[in-house]
């Protein structure tokens, strides 16, 4: 079943799959084979697209998140279908869920973390707890503490400036979304109500989160 | 010694250096010993040993901890009795050798030969997080960071207590020292709060910097046997944490005052 089911083809600069079947289990089963088959070639490469009879948009999102976060794919125009191409496509369906499967994963850390301590992952992180002054985050995705965040947290590395960073009191050393690098203004202010920063036309702005908004 | 003990082995350590952990060790390893427990002070600070001064310890050193482990001499011919108290010992460091002379095995191995007999072994740990700091944290069982209200002290505070979280050594407890009550009040010092705001660690007590201290480590007579000192009441109280007991935090306002204003307050009702 497997080998004829998958053609991965290297094109121009990047990669093209085409997939048969609606299965996607056994679609992930194949294609995990074949790319493990030649690991170092296929790790890192730029995805063209993905095409197959009788692919629906669903199994064609989790494949492009697997190869995106399991092998380091690029992805083309960045980004998995975005939500208006869902909607379009499923017009039908209701729309408030859709954005939940683009997230990506997430790490969870339990714990207060400390001067020295580092938490690197390829998706989001959610610390739940503090995390101090020399403690450092690194996430491809969005960081979110639920707690004081006076550490220096890298959040969407890689592109991603979409990504946010949020907390319930956002005093950091430092904030980093993607490669833009802000410091919090000179003087220690104590937040009392969480906060988001998100980049607005390439500025990071911080504003309080409002739950309504 | 009397029949075998289960001793508790307590790390002293800061990360940074020169916030007082070897005169906070000298203190509590004499407080112990003054409320009767039989207690062991060790010197982990190979190559820059100082408990045996502060204990006024120097000159009764023939054997040190290296000798120990690599068993040149027994590990009772290596103890030195103190002036004072009878139940207390030091543990020299050597101070020819460096922190490569010990191993954490070796270390362990010692402190459990000391738990054996003691009812506790106050580990001096030295400065920073490298071989030195790791050995001296592998035989203990529980921690007390010491730090200082300053910044760059909290900071190695915090992660030294990261680390010792990585070594399965949960919720140290917290001494500040050299707080300045005076300072705080004005706003030019961090106060306590803002400093267990950052650790989150139980606070074990507060040492108000006190100028008996520099006289008492000169003398060789740890400040805890000084009944006047207001830091040697804080060791004091420190000690009966230590052991268990409910003791309120210091009033450190009234002292700074000290006496003489106080007799103006009574003479002069100001």
């Amino acid at each position: 079943m497997s080998d004829s089911m998958i053609s991965i083809k290297g094109i121009a600069d990047g990669v093209f799959i085409s997939v048969e079947g609606n299965d996607y289990n056994k679609i992930k089963q194949a294609l995990e084979l074949k790319i493990n088959e030649n690991i170092d070639f296929f790790k890192g490469s730029k995805l063209i697209n993905i095409v197959g009879d009788e692919l629906t948009l669903d199994i064609k999102t989790e494949i492009m998140l697997l190869l995106k976060y399991k092998y380091d794919f690029i992805l083309k125009d960045e980004e998995i279908p975005s939500s208006k191409e869902i909607e379009s496509q499923e017009k039908s369906q209701a729309s408030t869920t859709t954005n939940i499967v683009e997230e990506g994963m997430t790490k969870f850390v339990h714990g207060t973390l400390r001067s020295g301590q580092e938490v690197s992952y390829n998706g989001n992180i959610v610390i739940i707890g503090d995390v101090n002054p020399g403690a450092v985050l690194r996430a491809k995705g969005n960081i979110i503490v639920l707690g004081l965040l006076r550490g220096v947290a890298h959040a969407g590395i890689g592109g991603n400036k979409n990504a946010v960073v949020a907390a319930y009191s956002l005093l950091p050393t430092q904030l980093r979304i993607d490669d833009i690098i802000v410091r919090p203004p000179e003087g220690d202010s104590y937040y009392k109500y969480p906060e988001i920063a998100r980049i607005i036309e390439d500025k990071v702005i911080i504003e309080p989160y409002l739950p309504n908004k | 010694m009397e029949n075998e003990k289960k001793g508790t082995a307590i790390v002293v350590t800061s990360g940074k250096g020169g916030v007082g952990k070897t005169t906070t060790s000298a203190n509590i390893g004499t407080g112990l010993a003054m409320q009767g427990y039989s207690v062991v002070v060790l010197d982990a600070d190979i190559g820059l040993r100082n408990l045996d001064v502060v204990m006024g310890l120097e000159n009764r050193i023939v054997y040190d901890i290296v000798d120990v482990v690599e068993k040149n001499c027994k590990l009772k011919q290596a103890l030195i009795k103190d002036k004072r108290h009878e139940h207390l010992y030091l543990l020299p460091a050597a101070q020819t050798k460096d922190k490569t002379a010990v191993s954490s095995a070796q270390m362990v191995e010692l402190v459990n030969e000391l738990k054996k007999e003691f009812d506790y072994i106050i580990i001096d740990s030295p400065a920073g997080i490298e071989q030195g700091f790791q050995y001296s944290i592998a035989g203990a069982d529980e921690a007390i960071i010491v730090t200082t209200p300053e910044v760059s002290a909290v900071r190695d505070a915090d992660r030294v207590i990261g680390i010792l979280e990585a070594n399965e050594i949960y919720q140290p407890r917290l001494i500040v020292n050299r707080i300045r009550q005076d300072m705080v009040k004005r706003g030019d010092m961090m106060n306590i709060e803002d400093i267990l705001d950052i650790l989150a660690v139980r606070l074990l007590g507060v040492v108000p910097d006190d100028e008996n201290v520099v006289i008492s480590t000169n003398k060789g007579e740890p400040v805890v046997m000084d009944e006047k000192a207001l830091s040697g009441k804080a060791y004091r109280n420190i000690v009966r944490r230590i052991i268990g007991e409910e003791v309120e935090l210091l009033n450190l306002e009234e002292s700074n005052q000290g006496k003489f204003s106080k007799m103006m307050k009574l003479l002069f009702g100001r």
